[in-house]
């Protein structure tokens, strides 16, 4: 008997833990961490390469971009838009989709098939083109990128979710609850609830990795915050322009979102093995 | 054959129906969400000087001063007819704008399935391969990798490494400066034969080598697990068991056994990722400056043109319906316990 649980004992959570909890804490510290001001510009130092390059400045760790503002300093504040997203929209499309899909494996009939027809209808959309659709609707900004990515993504946790609900309410426990007078509310959330949780957890890890990508993909387009809000996205959308004046400027943005995804990929197959989560790969698609 | 027929027809006329009804569905969704978009298309689509007397006039020739629903209607029966309406920004017909860069992105979605198929496969056979040894966690790491790079980061990757810095593909449009692109199907490549005009052929390969490349990577590694997994499935099964004892070879029973019941699930998966795939060309498109639907999409999503974003969001929408028709159909041929008798 160990005190430590199993999850906390697996390598890969531990990894991805790491790598996440440090993106976060960029995030969180993006005032005292990052040498310079995102946003402040210097036309005089434009394009400079990183420290350690030929005609790198240590004062400009990573570099600058075509306006001159300092890449490493971007791409921490960059952080925080990135991890605001994953966070809270993942959150948001967890909860939606967790709870329709509760009440279409426990309720079945009428609600399933309308739940279910509901799937059919987003899932006739590239994830891509509805993000981007429903964009042009709310509008840029924050809140709206958030909220796009919410009612995109609802139908991943649905989807997935709704089957495990089936299977555990037909457990012997859960009519056992419903005779001892349950009701259907606290049947679901004390009975069901727990045995579906291991799953939820690991769908939303994997969640939040996507969340960092699609914010990044409007972004690129121009379609998530404002230009005066550093975001990774835009970040590579300006660094392409000018691919032949800095390389590295497009290379670092690509680094940080590979990495950052890679850290809730890794810590979502951490938490699927040790809580032994039956996700095949077919539901993870 | 005629029994064969007799099973999938069904199918396939369900699956038709069930498709229209989600058409409909999603044209009368795209509409609300972007009748939420405080533009107006009547002052948009005149000229600077109207007066607001005539952008008024417009307005009601636009059915703009009609409820929602009257609106939607009247798009609807227009829709139905053919007519897309006319592009605000381009000031061209949509259905015109549509039909001339829907091939192009047929092509690079063809092109980087086959491509993330082909990875996919071979991927998942060397992951299967490996179990139990070794290398295994090695190749479990790499597929976590892989699905952890999307697309357009492959894309940018490679104009990096391929295009800027070792010069070896072109990484920008479809043709070479200098070349008169011919149009008779609309589809470049088989266009590029039919003119009899290889060395075209070539360069417009060339072009399409980069993008379909990261597209194809990007949906590879979803493919190689299920193939994976779903090769362990079936060697639980006793006719795997009953193979060996007949002193089959190994690689006999894999590949002649195990693989062709294996790839029915792979197949599957396919089919959904070929939908994920076709909203990934958008993104690789606008990185490659490649002229097909999504960059008419991203032009039009900037100009807030509602016409192209509706066709174009509708046209996705068919497109991924379709695929999931074929699919569905082709599992059914390939799967005989699927069949009726």
């Amino acid at each position: 008997m160990s005190a430590v649980p199993a999850w906390l004992r697996s390598v890969r959570v531990l990894t991805g833990l790491a790598i996440v909890l440090t993106v976060a804490l960029l995030a969180l510290l993006a005032p005292l961490i990052a040498p310079h001001d995102p946003n402040e510009q210097n036309l005089l130092t434009t394009f400079l390469p990183p420290a350690w390059a030929q005609g790198g400045d240590i004062a400009y760790p990573l570099g600058t971009d075509s306006l001159g503002r300092c890449t490493l300093s971007r791409l921490i504040y960059g952080a925080r838009i990135a991890m605001t997203v994953a966070i809270v929209a993942s959150f948001g499309a967890m909860i939606i989709g967790a709870v329709l899909a509760h009440v279409a494996g426990y309720f079945g009939g009428a609600a399933d098939w309308l739940i279910g027809r509901m799937v059919d209808v987003w899932m006739s959309f590239p994830p891509v083109i509805l993000s981007l659709i429903l964009m042009v609707g709310l509008g840029t900004g924050l809140r709206n990128v958030i909220l796009a990515i919410v009612l995109v993504d609802w139908t991943r946790f649905c989807r997935v979710l709704r089957s495990e609900v089936l299977v555990v309410t037909r457990r012997d426990y859960v009519p056992a609850a419903r005779l001892l007078g349950f009701s259907h509310w606290r049947t679901i959330t004390r009975e069901i609830l727990p045995a579906t949780l291991p799953l939820l957890i690991t769908l939303i890890s994997l969640e939040m990795g996507i969340a960092v990508i699609v914010e990044a993909i409007l972004s690129f387009v121009g379609m998530s915050v404002g230009a005066t809000t550093p975001a990774w996205g835009q970040m590579i959308a300006d660094a392409r322009q000018y691919i032949y004046d800095s390389p590295w400027n497009l290379l670092f943005p690509i680094l940080m979102i590979f990495v950052t995804v890679l850290g809730f990929n890794v810590l979502g197959d951490g938490l699927r093995l040790t809580l032994d989560v039956r996700l095949t790969e077919t539901q993870r698609a | 054959m005629v029994k064969l027929m007799t099973s999938i027809l069904p199918l396939i006329t369900r699956r038709i129906l069930v498709s229209v009804v989600i058409l409909f569905i999603v044209s009368a969704l795209l509409f609300c969400i972007l009748r939420l978009l405080p533009v107006d298309s009547a002052a948009m689509s005149m000229p600077p000087n109207a007066t607001l007397a005539e952008i008024e006039a417009k307005r009601r020739e636009m059915g703009l001063d009609q409820p929602l629903f009257r609106q939607y209607l009247i798009w609807l029966s227009q829709v139905l007819h053919g007519d897309f309406g006319a592009s605000i920004h381009f000031r061209r017909g949509v259905a015109g704008l549509v039909a001339a860069t829907l091939p192009a992105t047929i092509e690079l979605a063809l092109l980087a399935m086959l491509i993330a198929g082909a990875l996919g496969i071979a991927g998942g056979l060397w992951m299967f391969h490996v179990r139990g040894t070794r290398r295994e966690p090695l190749a479990d790491m790499a597929s976590i990798v892989l699905l952890s790079l999307p697309e357009f980061l492959w894309g940018l990757f490679f104009i990096l490494l391929f295009g800027v810095a070792l010069e070896l593909l072109p990484f920008t449009g479809r043709l070479s400066s200098g070349f008169e692109r011919p149009v008779i199907t609309g589809f470049l490549l088989i266009d590029t034969l039919l003119a009899g005009r290889p060395d075209m052929f070539v360069n417009a390969l060339k072009h399409m080598i980069l993008p379909s490349l990261a597209l194809g990577i990007a949906f590879s590694p979803t493919i190689m697990r299920v193939l994976r997994s779903s090769l362990l499935d079936v060697y639980q099964e006793e006719y795997i068991h009953q193979a060996r004892l007949r002193g089959l070879s190994e690689r006999r029973i894999l590949i002649h056994h195990a693989l062709k019941n294996a790839l029915l699930p792979t197949l599957s998966l396919m089919g959904v990722q070929f939908g994920f795939l076709f909203g990934g060309t958008l993104l690789i498109e606008v990185i490659y400056s490649y002229p097909g639907l999504g960059n008419l999409m991203v032009d039009a999503v900037r100009n807030a043109d509602l016409p192209i974003i509706q066709a174009v969001g509708l046209t996705y929408c068919v497109v991924v319906l379709f695929i999931n028709t074929v699919v569905d159909a082709a599992y059914v041929i390939l799967n005989p316990k699927l069949r009726v008798a």
